[in-house]
């Protein structure tokens, strides 16, 4: 597969910047003191423990304020392993990873639900708990910590000297350097990107957010635990007072002062964290101070960090592919039944029942407020029917989360736009895709890639496509979002106010879109208020009023509908009948 | 003179430009409607007149007085009332105490307040019945009702209103219509901001249309009710017709 | 027996203090949506202004009740101005930013103040004046004295006032109402960022007069002190329900409690598992903490 990239400066940064840096580092082993070596190493541990939490904290946007837990964790199961059961050291890893793992559904699981704010707490209580509980323990050696842990061997020479640790240390940062690289190509990541810039929107795309989420956690707490380990190597002790909440800030502030997402900005901030307060040794007193300020001082200057991220783009494909076989046709494709929904005492959808067959347009109109935007809301699993069912294509959705409605074929769009706004516009369409394929630790397939491409060529956004999304003009932003609902190859589209804001040659565009989705052999839903557009597409009209059907039928017999005229399109004709007379008709 | 004069708006809605270049006036003692489909700037246009959110560029003048970059809390303070698009009254705190916040800048005078507040009530007697009851358990033409009752408190020179009869039964709009025609004849001056635009036209003295954030018609109600391109877009008429001008 | 209504006895007496503080974290939370790391510090710089002036009137021995009050006011009123003060400067400009910008200066201004006030007293302990009357109310198997009551009796004092506050004068009730709909509130003609500093003032009020009463209580303070006490009210916080200030007093007692009880029957050194370990369940199952915030999230 092709991909388009142009050989410039940041291209070249980009491949030889990293080889580069563990060229020099490999140097500066050789030419730099010991006492350097040290903090070197101690600033490569710290950057490790920067890309594990850089996949909590910068990719998936969760916010971790006890991954000391992990390091903790890690450095002690195989310290234990080592001085309980004389494991070796190569042993101990993998067992040492796993334990972190595990750790990171334990606090992963329970906070999925939680509230961004509520995160902080939870993980710093749970930093809290493991620290406690190792200072507590007999088996942990209590305050004390555990000592007296063998060096490392590496092909029968023992790793004793600082700058045969620094080589021990740069190999490891390398080889999870290489692991999180991976990590970022994979599908996964831009679940990530897009969960952190709207996870409802995400869910409602076809995106398993809690599974993206716990993701998020076990594998930085995976990543970031082989630092525990090291960590215990370099001092031949693991020392309880070395997982405080303090530790957890720094690791915190190696992601924040480079800036979140960025793995050169890990290397920028762990530099920072390590090496600045050894420069202050001299005042020694003032360190903790100047550091706090120095902290405020970068939220208020920089509150990107001093490396911004700049996530691997997703590269548009040069060839379309062929076109899917069109779903089979016939029956009802979306069946909706009996849907009622309250809120309080107020009944915002009532008995409603709503079909659209393949290629028809069923367009829902009705005042602002009638429960149309709830209607779809119910419809997508985004909030719970009090009553109803949902299927489509004979099979039941209704109560399956918003993802896997989804998957079963039902696509939408938002009144109000949610795109994930610093996605590009084909990263945006790459989103979509998860309601096809859920597959996560792989990078996107062939199929997703062409499937985007003529997600965007249908869409006419071809040319935006490494643009941005969230500097589109607003008409594009519309059909981004009917782009995005597209990529999964959707049984139903369900379509929120899409002409809202569009002027005349946009509405045209957007009617001759719709056309072509339904030529297609999909069931189109649509909530519109623009009467014209609606009365021209629509093989059917459903009038809401209040969250009650009070008509339906095809649109020549809506337009003379007494009713709908009181409720809704008004009295074109009538122009000197008083207020009062209009409204009560 | 007019009361209001605003020129050459421009403003952004997340990153995208909402309205380039919004000119329109109101006089003393009028009703004005801004008219246009959702997502035409017609909310931007107001959240922006009021200080809620930053004006890019151009220039808003309300009683002489340039009131561009005051915040919303100083606009307010100048006369100009504003009551937001889906009512927003406080839901957990009770009628009375919406009203009490109505008339916030004039907390240390507690007898005129109450005073206001009697009259507020005189008007909405529906909220008269229920001062201790929280407001978000209100039904949607009480919630509306409160919403200008506490944008009234403070007695503005204008008070404008956002889709205020958004969601409501027919006879619910009809009454806060007809309570927007006595608040104007009660001297206040009227800008209603309305997507449905033929009961608005019938209120309206004068009226202007909005679309992708520009002002495209404007002038006396009464022609634009009659005009072919508005009853296309905006009252449900032939597709075939070309709602631009 | 007695030894249960010993830990109750210390566990009102605590959990009065934690409730004063979680108010603050709770008021906090509501209007700016923030969760303010550095009010933990507040207290902690409360406690230390109060030391301040009964060190300098040298109240000792016996009901010196006026002193204790006067340093009681001015641990608050400084600690007012400070929480205020570290508004205006670290937080209000970044109003607008992504909310973390916001945790991460507040947690940038709690490390601040703690090695600030680490310098400045070179990390030493301080002794509070025993200013306290020692005299008891009870004596024999439990222990209750009249400067524990006095405690007690002006942390409810101060609930009580701030309750009156918020439900009964029309800053209070706009402190609420920004609570729940900013912009809306901004139509009222109420000056946010004012009002957001005036929250800032009060609830940083209410932990600096804890600071006071806790150097008094325990007579030993630190610039360390804050920390893990500052989890301790915010856990009761969100215990609560966060927004929720009769919530947030119920649990701030409860914690208080469970930290009695806990250091009773287990051991002091499991207390803080116990509690992060019952924040997390109750979490885990009830995501909107015990009593439901009243916090109004617009979608």
């Amino acid at each position: 597969m092709k991909t388009l990239r142009r050989p410039d400066a940041t291209a070249l940064a980009r491949h030889a910047g990293w080889p580069l840096l563990l060229l020099a580092a490999l140097a500066a082993g050789q030419v730099l003191d010991d006492y350097a070596v040290t903090v070197a190493g101690t600033i490569l541990i710290y950057a490790i423990l920067g890309l594990g939490i850089n996949i909590v904290v910068g990719y998936a946007g969760l916010l971790d304020l006890g991954f000391a837990a992990f390091f903790a964790i890690g450095a002690y199961t195989s310290g234990l392993l080592m001085l309980k059961l004389h494991w070796g050291f190569w042993a101990t890893l993998p067992v040492a990873v796993l334990a972190a793992a595990a750790s990171g559904v334990v606090i992963g699981y329970p906070t999925l639900r939680l509230r961004s704010d509520y995160l902080a707490i939870v993980t710093l209580g749970f930093g809290e708990i493991i620290r406690i509980t190792v200072v507590n323990l007999d088996v942990t050696g209590g305050p004390n910590g555990l000592t007296g842990i063998p060096p490392v061997t590496v092909g029968g020479r023992e790793i004793v000297t600082p700058p045969d640790f620094f080589y021990l240390a740069l190999a490891f940062f390398a080889a999870v350097l290489v692991l999180t690289g991976l990590l970022a190509r994979t599908r996964l990541a831009y679940a990530w990107r897009a969960v952190r810039a709207d996870d409802r929107a995400a869910e409602a795309v076809g995106v398993p957010t809690r599974r993206v989420k716990l993701l998020a956690y076990v594998l930085g707490a995976a990543v970031g635990s082989v630092a525990g380990p090291l960590n215990a190597a370099q001092l031949g002790t693991v020392d309880p007072s070395s997982f405080t909440f303090l530790t957890s800030l720094m690791i915190l502030l190696v992601v924040i002062i480079g800036g979140m997402g960025s793995r050169p900005g890990v290397v920028v901030g762990a530099v920072v964290v390590v090496a600045l307060p050894e420069a202050l040794r001299t005042v020694q007193e003032y360190r903790g101070l100047f550091f706090a300020l120095l902290l405020v001082l970068i939220v208020l200057v920089r509150p990107q960090g001093v490396w911004p991220a700049r996530p691997r783009r997703f590269a548009r494909p040069a060839a379309a592919g062929p076109e899917p076989a069109p779903p089979a046709a016939g029956g009802g494709v979306l069946e909706v039944e009996g849907l009622t929904r309250r809120f309080g005492g107020v009944t915002a959808v009532e008995d409603l029942s709503l079909r659209a067959g393949a290629g028809e347009v069923v367009s829902v109109i009705g005042p602002n407020g009638a429960g149309k935007t709830t209607a779809f809301n119910c419809v997508t699993g985004m909030i719970a029917p009090d009553a109803g069912t949902v299927r489509v294509a004979g099979r039941r959705v209704h109560g399956l989360a918003p993802h896997r409605v989804a998957a079963a074929g039902l696509a939408r769009t938002f009144q109000n736009i949610r795109l994930f706004e610093e996605l590009t516009v084909a990263e945006n369409v790459l989103v979509g895709r998860f309601a096809r394929d859920r597959s996560l630790l792989r990078p996107p397939s062939r199929a997703d890639a062409a499937a985007v491409r003529r997600c965007l060529e249908f869409t006419g956004l071809a040319e935006a496509a490494d643009r941005p999304a969230g500097g589109l003009p607003y008409g594009d932003r519309r059909r981004l979002e009917i782009a995005r609902a597209l990529a999964a190859e959707p049984r139903a589209l369900l379509l929120d106010e899409p002409a809202a804001g569009a002027n005349p040659t946009e509405k045209r565009a957007l009617m001759d879109l719709i056309g072509r989705v339904r030529a297609r052999g999909v069931a189109v839903v649509l909530i519109e208020h623009d009467v014209a557009l609606v009365m021209s597409v629509s093989t059917r009209v459903v009038v809401l009023d209040r969250g009650r059907a009070i008509a339906a039928g095809p649109p020549a017999e809506i337009r003379a509908d007494d009713r709908v005229i009181a409720a809704y399109i008004g009295v074109p004709d009538d122009p000197d009948a008083g207020l009062q007379a209009e409204v009560l008709r | 003179m007019s009361l209001l004069r605003v020129e050459g708006l421009r403003a952004r809605y997340g990153q995208v430009e909402a309205l380039s270049g919004v000119s329109f006036e109101v006089a003393e003692g009028e009703i004005v409607a801004l008219l246009g489909s959702n997502g035409a700037g017609k909310t931007t246009t107001l959240r922006t007149v009021t200080g809620l959110q930053r004006a890019r560029s151009g220039r808003v003048e309300f009683a002489g007085r340039d009131v561009t970059r005051l915040p919303a809390h100083r606009i307010v303070a100048a006369g100009l009332g504003h009551v937001p698009e889906g009512r927003r009254v406080f839901p957990a705190l009770t009628v009375a105490e919406n009203l009490l916040l109505g008339g916030y800048l004039r907390r240390r005078d507690r007898a005129a307040v109450a005073a206001r507040r009697a009259e507020v009530y005189a008007m909405f007697p529906q909220l008269a019945e229920r001062p201790g009851q929280p407001a978000g358990l209100l039904s949607g033409g009480e919630q509306q009702m409160l919403a200008i009752g506490r944008a009234l408190m403070l007695r503005p020179r204008l008070l404008a209103l956002d889709e205020p009869t958004m969601g409501l039964a027919p006879q619910t709009a009809q009454r806060v219509l007809r309570a927007v025609r006595e608040i104007r004849e009660q001297g206040t001056t009227v800008l209603i901001v309305e997507q449905n635009a033929h009961q608005t036209l019938r209120l309206a003295d004068r009226a202007y249309v909005l679309e992708t954030g520009r002002i495209v018609l404007s002038g006396p109600a009464s022609e634009l009710a009659e005009d072919d391109r508005v009853k296309a877009a905006y009252l449900g008429g032939d597709p075939a017709v070309d709602p631009a001008p | 027996m007695s030894d249960f209504v010993q830990y109750l006895v210390n566990g009102l007496t605590i959990g009065a203090f934690l409730a004063l503080i979680a108010l603050g974290y709770s008021m906090i939370y509501g209007v700016v949506r923030l969760i303010n790391f550095a009010h933990g510090d507040v207290f902690m710089i409360g406690a230390f202004a109060g030391f301040g002036v009964l060190t300098t009137l040298g109240a000792t021995g016996g009901m010196a009740l006026p002193a204790v009050l006067a340093a009681v006011a001015a641990g608050a009123l400084a600690t007012g101005v400070l929480g205020a003060g570290v508004a205006r400067a670290a937080y209000l400009p970044l109003l607008a930013s992504p909310r973390l910008a916001m945790l991460i200066a507040a947690i940038g201004v709690s490390l601040a103040l703690e090695e600030g006030v680490k310098v400045l007293t070179h990390a030493r302990f301080k002794s509070y004046p025993n200013a306290l009357d020692g005299g008891q109310v009870m004596s024999g198997a439990v222990r209750v004295t009249y400067g524990q009551l006095a405690l007690v009796l002006l942390a409810v004092a101060l609930m009580a006032g701030l309750w009156l506050f918020v439900t009964r004068t029309v800053t209070g009730t706009a402190m609420r109402a920004l609570a729940m709909d900013r912009d809306a509130a901004r139509l009222q003609g109420i000056d946010v960022e004012r009002l957001v500093l005036a929250t800032f003032f009060a609830g940083s009020l209410l932990a600096g007069a804890a600071g006071v009463m806790y150097g008094l209580y325990y007579t030993q303070i630190s610039f360390g002190m804050g920390f893990l006490i500052g989890l301790r009210a915010f856990t009761a916080a969100v215990l609560g329900g966060i927004g929720n200030l009769p919530g947030t007093m119920a649990a701030g007692v409860c914690i208080g409690l469970v930290q009695s009880f806990s250091a009773g029957y287990v051991s002091s050194r499991w207390t803080d598992v116990i509690i992060f370990g019952l924040l997390i369940a109750v979490l885990a199952l009830r995501p909107t903490g015990l009593f439901g915030e009243r916090v109004v999230e617009r979608a």
